[in-house]
């Protein structure tokens, strides 16, 4: 039963959410009242009496209950406030109408949703019919109480749009019982808490009674032409009823069994006051439950990091530590060392398993799951919250008796993230997980030493040597000594050039890597772009030591290149690692750093395109399908897919797409420094990675990360499917090489 | 009374510089230091520092001093062992002593020892991982009049004797020695810690003192080396290709076994 509808494309998504908000907002309404205009000739008395068969104080009692109800609704935030204030402060107020705007498209336009094609429709229909629901019982209070506008055709467009919105509803919350009773699906895991279950029960329950109730109503008056008590008494007309067609259907079906008017009476005042019970409960409820997600879940996503460089998620450029001589504490260990919006988070998420359906850890069976993590430091939060803020309001020393870092949060856990980002992308509500991640690492590295060993190897190698590669037989300038024997000389950076090529340790100590490099290089001279490289200047980007906890030792390397940068007169790079390209981009400017930063495969389609270099079919590669894997950092950090893509166009390759492609796609496993931490347990991350693409048939893998192609290439050795064909990875650098290359060759015959 | 452990380290040119970066100055018999690749701590000696910080791990009362003996750049290796938890550093540096070899600095360290008394445990890497003599740690002992245990995977202290379980070829051995006793470990001990980030800013600001030799009471001019560096060169490896010919696999074969039992290869 696991057939899951999935839309890859982000613009098919934006389109399907656009449209799906244009056809909720407009479009029902406008059906609604151009048929109404349109076929109810004659019928400009049409209205209804509000509390029809209901004793007079019931409007008074019901204007006293909604008072009280959106009491006991306020309290439920007011309560989970109070408990996110134990966290630190933290400014998510800056740019109002970017996040109100951000709010339009992901909050009321569910830009998320359409990412799970079925879980995304139900919710739309639950959403949109609940909300019509919502609007029109406001709107009823409105006319009796205060302006009665309702009569006429606008009653009966009125009429007949709440009852398609019920009909919406019913069938969205249909939907949702079959997923989880029948279908089971995966990302159920954690959704059935008797809160999530009953919720939906009883949401059924509201609506089937409010067609009941309708139908009783016009069983007894429209149907019977009954004369109903407005402007002084009435007669009501059969020909209204189809205009509710629902109750119509109801209440034709309980004249025609012959239901006689006293239990048609009982049964609609029974119905009506379960109807008010339930309802006000339910208002109630949003407060607390799951469904506070309606007002916790919004202002969630209103308050999301924004970035001021343009990073797409928030763990994308994580916050630095101001202040390493004042800070309490390094890092997140406990309760209180959480900002206040990051226990927000842990409040508001709904357990609906997006994000752990796509991460990679989670996947490959390893202790990490990004919506468990959130739900275990909930339940602390719940529990221990009350204690510390009464310890704190009596003025006394406030003790948690459990560390989040290693304990609410395993060891393990921690250590699993590969910072893929996959979580944040996914989430309709805009939680931020890889910034708390992150912060319990840096708690357990910089306060408690805690880490694997492999991790504190790569800490120990980057502080002494300034990069990562232990081992490696090669410095820095080996490759550039290389070219030059090759009578290629590669251009120092002095301040004269446009650009500066940011190798990369990897770029310059990984001898597989180096190929890359100097494909690069030799393709930058031929399309004659001013540029130039370090050499043995360059320390590494401090990327690594960031995403391993050590943020000391990122702010030391970073501070160190950015000086290297200001003194030599830097303002544009080239990279091909996208997490120097990332760390460039978005963290250095946190520390003063402020350059423009491109990919190598951005410059390369820029290039091409402009003719400046000129890419032709790779007759060896004839007839081999290619696939080309984005890399994390590249794709959902940076929204950069369409240019590698672009790329491998121009050269006429035969592309084939894996199932998990552009924003959705799979890490390599390398990410948030896994390049050199040994995976904890299950399958290897890059095994999978690497089946998937060897399933689509492709000869070659591409890729634009030395990262992901260590980790391909390690992949395609062990992996039977990928080592069977002979599968090869190559970067897009170096397929555009021997394209270029080919077709300088064509030219000069 | 608490105990007073004294760790000796040792900095040295890093052991991973690649091949190709590594020189020697063949008629200064010296070692030409690989631009651009900054000195580390002898692995071993830190791994001392780790056995000593596993003793007050587990008896709580312990001051750990750090000795060292070279030129100014040898404080970051004291300084790496005072963020691992290292209470004092003191580093001796006296130009005269630059040159000096494993008798001339064991003389000076204790010296250095002695000023640092009263003491119970020194501890010393099995041998530094530039040169690989493995001689200081005894000499010291030597020297100071103690016994000395080698090559220690695990160093308790218990009812004031020193508990060591030492690696053998074939396996372990477990011996006792009364304090104050001199212990070289090995790396079967186990990693160094990380230091914590707390404990590398507080080390950033304390400070290590500094000797000379006068200040240990020594004359440099007596103090003469024993050892004789007679030629210091990059050994050459060489490799030859033979290509074995013939009609048939069979014949190249037979060939080729008859190649290996001339070069007594099989
Ligand atoms: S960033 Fe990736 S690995 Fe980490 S929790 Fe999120 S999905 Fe999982
Ligand atoms: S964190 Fe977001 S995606 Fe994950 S379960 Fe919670 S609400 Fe769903």
């Amino acid at each position: 039963m696991a057939i899951e509808v999935k839309v890859r494309s982000p613009q098919l998504r934006l389109l399907l959410a656009g449209l799906s908000f244009f056809v909720a907002v407009a479009l029902v309404p406008l059906v609604a009242a151009l048929v109404v205009i349109a076929a109810s000739q004659g019928m400009g008395e049409a209205t209804r009496q509000v509390f029809f068969n209901i004793a007079k104080w019931a409007r008074i009692f019901v204007y006293a209950l909604t008072a009280a109800i959106l009491l006991v609704l306020a309290y439920g935030p007011l309560s989970r406030l109070r408990l996110w204030l134990i966290g630190k402060r933290e400014d998510r107020w800056d740019r109002p109408w970017e996040r109100a705007r951000f709010f339009l498209l992901y909050g009321i336009g569910q830009g998320r949703m359409p990412n799970d094609l079925y879980a995304g429709l139900m919710h739309l229909l639950i959403f949109w019919g609940w909300t019509f629901l919502f609007i029109g019982t406001v709107m009823l209070a409105f006319h009796d109480d205060f302006v009665e506008y309702l009569e006429g055709h606008v009653y009966l467009g009125y009429s007949l749009a709440l009852d398609l919105a019920g009909v919406a509803a019913t069938v969205g919350i249909l939907m949702a019982l079959y997923r989880r009773y029948l279908w089971k699906h995966p990302k159920m895991r954690l959704g059935s808490l008797w809160d999530d279950v009953a919720l939906l029960w009883l949401m059924l329950a509201i609506l089937l009674t409010g067609f009941v109730i309708e139908g009783m109503r016009v069983g007894m008056t429209e149907l019977q032409g009954a004369t109903i008590d407005v402007h002084g008494g009435i007669a009501s007309d059969p020909n209204w009823a189809p205009w509710s067609p629902i109750g119509f259907l109801i209440g034709k079906a309980a004249l025609e069994s012959g239901a006689s008017q006293g239990f048609m009476e009982l049964l609609h005042k029974s119905l009506w006051w379960l109807h008010l019970a339930m309802a006000t409960g339910w208002v109630a409820w949003v407060g607390y439950g799951k469904i506070s997600h309606i007002l916790l879940g919004s202002a969630n996503i209103f308050l999301r990091k924004l970035s001021p460089t343009g990073a797409a998620l928030a763990g994308t450029a994580l916050p630095p530590i101001a202040d390493f001589e004042t800070a309490e504490r390094f890092g997140a260990g406990y309760l209180r060392d959480f900002t206040w919006k990051q226990l927000m988070d842990v409040d508001v998420c709904v357990r609906c398993g997006r994000c752990e359906a796509h991460c990679p850890a989670y996947n490959t069976g390893k202790e990490l799951t990004p919506m468990g993590f959130l739900q275990d430091i909930k339940r602390y939060l719940t529990e221990a919250g009350p204690r510390l803020l009464a310890a704190r309001r009596k003025g006394e020393e406030v003790k948690e008796e459990r560390a989040i870092a290693g304990d609410v949060v395993s060891f393990n856990t921690i250590w699993d993230c590969v910072t893929c980002g996959a979580c944040e992308y996914q989430c309709p509500l805009f939680i931020e997980h890889i910034p708390k991640l992150m912060d319990m690492r840096r708690y357990l590295v910089m306060e408690q030493a805690s880490m694997p060993e492999t991790a504190q190897a790569t800490l120990m190698q980057l502080e002494q040597r300034g990069h990562p590669w232990r081992g490696t037989q090669l410095t820095r300038t080996t490759w550039i000594e290389e070219l030059a024997r090759e009578g290629v000389e590669v251009p120092m950076f002095d301040g004269s050039q446009e650009y500066l090529y940011w190798v990369g340790c990897t770029g310059a100590l990984q001898e597989r890597n180096v190929r890359v490099t100097k494909a690069i290089v030799r393709l930058l001279l031929q399309a004659g772009v001013s540029f130039g490289v370090l050499g043995a200047e360059e320390t590494c980007s401090g990327d690594p030591a960031r995403r391993l906890g050590n943020e000391y030792l990122f702010q030391m390397q970073a501070q160190q290149n950015i000086e290297t940068f200001k003194a030599k007169g830097v303002k544009k790079v080239i990279a091909n690692c996208p997490h120097c390209f990332n760390t460039i981009r978005h963290e250095y400017p946190q520390l003063d750093g402020r350059f423009e930063v491109v990919h190598h495969t951005q410059l390369f389609a820029q290039l091409v395109a402009e003719g400046r270099l000129e890419p032709r079919t790779i007759n060896e590669l004839w007839g081999f399908p290619v696939t080309y894997h984005d890399p994390c950092y590249l794709a959902r950090h940076n929204n950069i897919m369409g240019e590698p893509r672009q790329l491998l166009a121009a050269m006429d390759l035969e592309t084939v797409e894996m199932e998990r492609h552009r924003g959705h796609t799979f890490c390599c496993g390398a990410g948030g420094g896994h390049m050199w931490v040994e995976e904890s347990k299950g399958q290897r991350i890059n095994h999978v990675r690497t089946a998937e693409a060897a399933g689509t048939g492709a000869r070659v893998i591409a890729v634009a990360c030395p990262f992901c192609l260590q980790m391909f290439e390690e992949g395609v050795g062990s992996v039977p499917e990928a080592a069977r064909k002979g599968m090869q990875v190559l970067d897009v650098a170096e397929l555009l090489e021997r394209s270029v290359a080919y077709s300088r060759a064509a030219a000069t015959r | 009374m608490a105990l007073h452990i004294i760790c000796c380290v040792k900095q040295v040119p890093d052991p991973e510089t690649p091949a190709s970066q590594f020189r020697v100055d063949e008629a200064a018999k010296k070692v030409i230091p690989a631009p651009g690749i900054a000195p580390v701590p002898s692995q071993f000696d830190t791994i001392g520092v780790e056995a000593a910080l596993r003793i007050r791990d587990a008896l709580g009362d312990v001051k750990i001093s750090v000795v060292s003996m070279g030129p100014d750049s040898f404080r970051d290796a004291i300084k790496h062992c005072l963020a691992m938890g290292a209470d004092d550093g003191y580093l001796i540096n006296d130009p005269a002593l630059h040159e000096a070899d494993h008798w001339v600095t064991a003389q000076v360290l204790a010296a250095a020892i002695q000023k640092l008394a009263p003491f119970d445990l020194v501890i010393t890497g099995r041998q530094a991982v530039d040169w690989d003599m493995g001689v200081v740690g005894p000499t010291l002992a030597e020297l100071l009049g103690i016994p000395c245990v080698t090559i220690a995977k695990d160093v308790k202290v218990q009812d004031g004797k020193v508990v060591v379980e030492r690696v053998l070829l074939d396996g372990f051995e477990t011996v006792e020695a009364p304090l104050p006793a001199v212990v070289t470990v090995s790396n079967e001990l186990g990693e160094p810690r990380y230091p914590q980030l707390r404990q590398i800013m507080m080390a950033a600001r304390k400070q290590v003192t500094v000797w000379t030799a006068a200040d240990l009471g020594l004359n440099p001019a007596q103090l003469q080396n024993r050892v004789n560096v007679e030629a210091l060169y990059i050994p050459e490896t060489k490799v030859e290709t033979e290509f074995i010919e013939g009609d048939t696999v069979e014949e190249k074969v037979d060939r080729l076994l008859q190649r290996l039992r001339e070069a007594k290869l099989i």
